[in-house]
């Protein structure tokens, strides 16, 4: 099978010889390593003419690619961090959980003051004048309008791209230009 | 040619200036005329044994001679090394920088952590010192308001500690002091995790619930010990190891100490004459003092005072099926003290109940523990040192005849084997 073998990675390991002997399906297992006894009669042809021993017991093709991924010597081996490595990496971890937190509430607290200055101005503007007045609310009306806000004849650019379930690797080209 | 010369210049100045070390000290040292024998008599240095530092061994040679001497070193020899090379830095100070980043965020959200506390004191101060009737809602929304306000402190305490490492590795080793909340609510969370789901399969699986108490949430960690044997819950104990009064070691997770009442019941006395199970109590003590520092409790040692009913050993008579021996730890009334003596009146060991009792002495389930006993070689020797009588009973299962006829024998070789079919057999 003529497959282009660029260096080691993961997928090429996914192209293994291990994964396309499972799409012929059978896996006979080999006794290409056994030592001709005494006692048997010695066979001078290859093993590979031998017919397949159908009483074999098949190995799991899931559990053989697994402990294949496993027992490469490019898979990086499980870590085990010393107690005050450990600790060090704990600490670090709840600093980051902590900085993250603190980040994101400041932001929806910008978001929530910003969102309420809006709406203590729109409030201002509604009571500005007496109720039952010419003008009450009029400015408030006209406020809360939203003639021409997405340019003249214009839509959301929202509406540029549906929403999908499965959406592309690149969902949105920021480099495009016209 | 002179190219040659040019670069060779250096090279022969280089070595004619410089003398080879050898040289320069043959040259620099005195040369002694008298031999060492007509001087003093050359006296063998005394070289004082080398005392090894368990802590910073390295050599094969000083681990040896540590632990000939007895002292084990401390550690891996790559942890001695790191500590011997190291200049024996404390944790916090070690110089790793995202470490480093990672305490200063720590220390900078504890301060704020610690203003936050601070103001929260005040608000409850000055709420607990405003009229009822100047608050919305009267006095009943202004202690609920404080309840809430205090727990949100007790939340601000654990965030000011929760990150620090140091604090963490102190609990795990066990050195926490159980006085401060972080030690505790670290103490309560690894309960919950395990043994507290443990226990309550326990309760579940034994139906303690139904048959002792109707409800019971337990809020404090027991674990049972007979003299050094610990006992997990549900374990069968020999009788004669259950023979001495057992130990209990109770871990509260609120501050305070408490007066505590420890009751151990059997719930599965045999009473042949109804066809049913009682419940008798085998251990009764009151006044019992506990905290969350406080946490051990040897019944044996308890004063005289507090023992209501002495132990009973348990005792399965033969031929009953295993009997549970729960383990109740309640918490009395703060300030309230129960009579022993006027307990001991009061309280028969037959016919036990848990529900009318706590009730009647308004006391709160807070742990249990339990463990089982059955018939064995020990049980009729333990019953007769006791003074118990009843080591001869055997108890036997009644037998229940059903009302449907017995079935008839199936098969064409049974059918056959009557003597109307003798020239079919074999």
């Amino acid at each position: 099978m003529a497959v282009k073998m660029p260096s080691h990675t993961s997928i090429t390991r996914l192209l293994s010889p291990l994964v396309n002997s499972f799409r012929t399906v059978s896996l006979n297992p080999s006794a290409s390593l056994a030592k001709p006894s005494t006692i048997r009669s010695f066979s001078t042809s290859s093993t590979h003419l031998a017919p397949p021993n159908k009483n074999a017991k098949q190995a799991d093709p899931r559990i053989s690619l697994i402990r294949y991924h496993m027992q490469h010597p490019k898979t990086p081996r499980p870590l085990k961090l010393s107690r005050m490595r450990a600790l060090r990496h704990w600490t670090i971890h709840r600093a980051w959980m902590l900085a993250r937190r603190k980040r994101k509430e400041a932001e929806e607290n910008e978001l929530q003051r910003m969102y309420q200055s809006m709406h203590s101005a729109c409030e201002e503007l509604r009571l500005m004048d007496p109720p039952g007045s010419k003008d009450a609310g009029r400015l408030y009306r006209i406020a809360m309008e939203k003639k021409g806000i997405f340019g003249h004849g214009g839509v959301p650019i929202e509406y540029a791209r549906a929403q999908t379930d499965t959406p592309a690797k690149e969902p949105w080209n920021h480099e495009w230009t016209r | 040619m002179a190219v040659c010369h040019k670069a060779a210049r250096p090279l022969a100045r280089c070595m004619q200036t410089s003398q080879p070390p050898c040289f320069s000290a043959r040259s620099i040292r005195q040369f002694t005329t008298t031999s060492r024998r007509d001087g003093e008599v050359a006296t063998v240095p005394e070289t004082e044994p080398i005392v090894y530092d368990p802590a910073t061994v390295t050599s094969r040679k000083g681990e040896k001679a540590l632990m000939k001497s007895g002292v084990m070193p401390i550690g891996s020899r790559r942890r001695r090394a790191a500590l011997k090379s190291s200049g024996n830095l404390p944790f916090e100070q070690l110089p790793y920088q995202c470490f480093q980043e990672a305490l200063k965020i720590f220390r900078t959200d504890r301060e704020e952590k610690l203003k936050q506390i601070q103001t929260e004191r005040l608000r409850i101060s000055n709420l607990e010192a405003q009229d009822a009737s100047n608050v919305k809602g009267g006095e009943v929304q202004k202690q609920r308001r404080l309840v809430s306000m205090r727990s949100h402190l007790e939340y601000l305490k654990i965030q000011a500690d929760i990150n620090d490492p140091l604090i963490k590795k102190r609990f795990e080793d066990g050195e926490g002091d159980m006085n401060k909340p972080i030690y505790r609510y670290m103490a309560e969370k690894q309960w919950r995790k395990y043994q507290q789901l443990l226990i309550a399969q326990r309760i579940d699986q034994f139906n303690i619930v139904p048959d002792v108490l109707p409800h019971f949430e337990p809020t404090a960690d027991v674990r049972l010990a007979f003299k050094q044997r610990s006992v997990q819950h549900g374990e069968y104990v020999d009788s004669r190891v259950s023979e001495v009064p057992l130990r209990l070691k109770v871990q509260v997770f609120d501050k305070g100490e408490r007066l505590v009442s420890i009751v151990v019941i059997d719930s599965d006395v045999p009473v042949s004459e109804e066809d049913n199970f009682t419940s008798r109590c085998h251990f009764l003590a009151t006044n019992i003092p506990l905290s969350p520092t406080i946490t051990s409790i040897p019944i044996s040692q308890l004063p005289k005072e507090s023992i209501a009913l002495p132990w009973m050993p348990p005792f399965a008579q033969k031929g009953s099926p295993y009997h549970r021996y729960s383990v109740f730890v309640l918490q009395q009334q703060p300030g309230e003290t129960l009579d022993a003596a006027q307990l001991k009146e009061a309280v028969q060991r037959d016919g036990f109940r848990l529900r009318s009792f706590k009730d009647k002495y308004k006391l709160d389930p807070i742990g249990m523990s339990i463990f089982r006993s059955t018939w064995d070689e020990g049980t009729a020797g333990v019953m007769q040192r006791a003074g118990i009588e009843g080591a001869d009973i055997e108890f036997k299962r009644k037998r229940v005849e059903a009302l449907k006829p017995k079935q008839k024998a199936r098969g064409w070789e049974a059918r056959h084997s009557s003597a109307k079919y003798r020239q079919l057999w074999r």
